[in-house]
């Protein structure tokens, strides 16, 4: 497989990161409202569900995923806010 | 007594507990309630995906909410109650238009389309961004060079051919994980855990060789 520079420091950077317990997009998307929730409390969801957080850091579909969904549950918790 | 209990079903007004929305979802389902999530799905979709979409939102979200709230009455049994009911049914219908548009972005892509890679037509040019102010000294250029080779030889060496792909289409693709994996035959968890492996193997081959990934990405940042 060719590289270049760019990618051989982006798959350094991964790499340097990878840890055993990471989870999978499967488990982070079954605790995913839970990490909402917290966020949305104030508190910090990232202390409370660190691998979640962790997951988040690395897997890009995941996280759009997870911003989407905060988007949409502030809407909720106060549907007299314009948000558009 | 069966006909009173219908009676109380029908007569449960939003906003629903948990219990309530799961009652009033399972079968036989009210069609309020459903009119209900429905609505409410519409109203948090919006702010969710209006900056992924460039055609018109509104007809887009109520068909990501049509489709998100059949895929919730499907799954209503899988509801734990460890949040509250329309967190876990607002992340279903997100999940169902993000994977939408995902595939739309990547229609006309296939796995043919990953045979290439930045580095195909120049043989180990070295390419990057960060030169924009300043040429590399030969020194660097030549670390540079070998650190690309050293990482490619591992990849080719270590990885499958499987990894191989999943890993060029999403680093030097940029493609999405959902995408990559419907181009596996595969789906997200799966394709996760592959990559993971395949990070895991580089990571241990560097530490078999004595190479600090920092040292190396020191080596090669310096100019």
């Amino acid at each position: 497989m060719k590289l270049n520079l760019d990618i051989v420091k982006k798959l350094l950077k991964a790499v340097k990161a990878t840890r055993d317990d990471e989870i999978s997009c499967g488990e982070c998307y079954e605790q995913i409202e839970q990490f909402a929730e917290i966020e949305l409390t104030g508190k910090s969801a990232a202390e409370a569900m660190p691998l979640v957080e962790d997951h988040l850091n690395r897997c890009n579909d995941c996280r759009e995923e997870y911003e989407a969904l905060l988007e949409g549950l502030k809407k909720l918790g106060d549907p007299d806010k314009n948000i558009i | 007594m069966l006909n009173w209990f219908k009676k109380k079903k029908s007569e449960i007004k939003p906003p629903f507990t948990n219990e309530q929305w799961v009652e009033l979802l399972s079968d036989p389902v009210n069609e309020r309630a459903v009119d209900e999530l429905r609505r409410l799905l519409i109203q948090g979709l919006k702010p969710a995906l209006y900056k992924y979409v460039d055609r018109e939102l509104d007809q887009f979200v109520k068909d990501v909410a049509q489709d998100g709230t059949l895929k919730i009455l499907d799954n209503i049994e899988t509801f734990r109650g460890e949040s509250k009911f329309m967190t876990w049914a607002m992340k279903i219908a997100v999940r169902e238009g993000l994977t939408e548009l995902r595939r739309k972005r990547w229609d006309d892509i296939s796995i043919e389309d990953l045979k290439g890679g930045p580095g195909d037509e120049k043989d180990h040019e070295v390419y990057s961004d960060t030169f924009a102010s300043s040429d590399p000294s030969p020194e660097q250029t030549t670390a540079q060079k070998m650190a690309i080779e050293k990482i490619e030889k591992m990849i080719d060496e270590l990885l499958t051919e499987r990894q191989q792909t999943a890993m060029k289409a999403l680093l030097i693709h940029n493609l999405s994980t959902t995408v990559v994996a419907e181009m596996l035959g595969t789906n997200r968890n799966n394709l996760y855990k592959l990559l993971h492996d395949a990070r895991k193997k580089l990571k241990n081959e560097l530490e078999v060789q004595g190479i600090d990934p920092d040292d190396l990405l020191r080596e090669i940042s310096e100019s």
